[in-house]
């Protein structure tokens, strides 16, 4: 993640290996102990992650800043927003 | 009986039970990403579904026999996010079960509150 047009990443969460639902469900208590307006970067090898996070920061109101692939691992940024 | 704090309401129905036991677990898996995504969220149990709460019965079956989690692994999972599990008497005596003899926390209900609550969510899926 060294683009640098990306947000500063105030917490890490490494769920490489785990599968589904608890790359979700660990994002969902993750971002809920985080201040709005801070990011989360999330870790998942999971090969769903990306329509999962999708659907999860659509309806919990949180923003999905993007998602890469580095081999086997997603990184996903989201900002809490509410 | 739904809150109406959540945004979305989301009802599971399990009718499989402890003889089956490769579909005993992904009610709870769906129930719990449901749960994470700030939906309220129950899941019903019945024909033999309330087979799957016996206390004796979630740690001696999983979705994988010996490999991989005990079902209370999957069931915890989904109540921790407040995921709320219901049964209805009859289902209970079709699988000469009592609900003492259930895990804590399993809800009684009837079919009129289950019709209810089927008509006033935004999904019921069933299993």
């Amino acid at each position: 993640m060294a683009d640098s047009s990306l947000p500063a990443v105030d917490q890490v969460l490494d769920c490489s290996g785990m599968s589904c639902p608890l790359p979700v469900v660990k994002t969902s208590q993750a971002i809920k102990k985080m201040e709005v307006g801070q990011v989360l970067e999330l870790l998942a090898t999971d090969p769903g992650v990306e329509p999962d996070m999708k659907a999860w920061s659509g309806r919990t109101g949180n923003e999905l800043l993007g998602i890469s692939r580095d081999g086997d691992v997603f990184h996903v940024l989201i900002r809490r927003l509410r | 009986m739904w809150s109406d704090d959540a945004e979305s309401k989301v009802l599971y129905v399990q009718t499989h039970g402890v003889n089956d036991p490769g579909r005993c677990a992904t009610p709870f898996f769906l129930a719990a990403s449901a749960a994470a995504m700030e939906c309220e969220v129950m899941i019903y149990f019945t024909m033999y579904g309330p087979t799957l709460l016996g206390k004796d019965v979630i740690d001696t079956i999983g979705p994988k026999g010996e490999q991989g989690q005990p079902l209370r692994y999957f069931i915890e999972q989904a109540t921790g996010l407040g995921v709320r599990l219901l049964v209805c008497q009859p289902s209970l005596d079709l699988n000469d079960l009592t609900i003492d003899e259930l895990i804590d926390g399993v809800q009684m209900i009837g079919g009129a509150a289950f019709n209810d609550l089927a008509i006033s969510a935004d999904a019921v899926i069933s299993f």
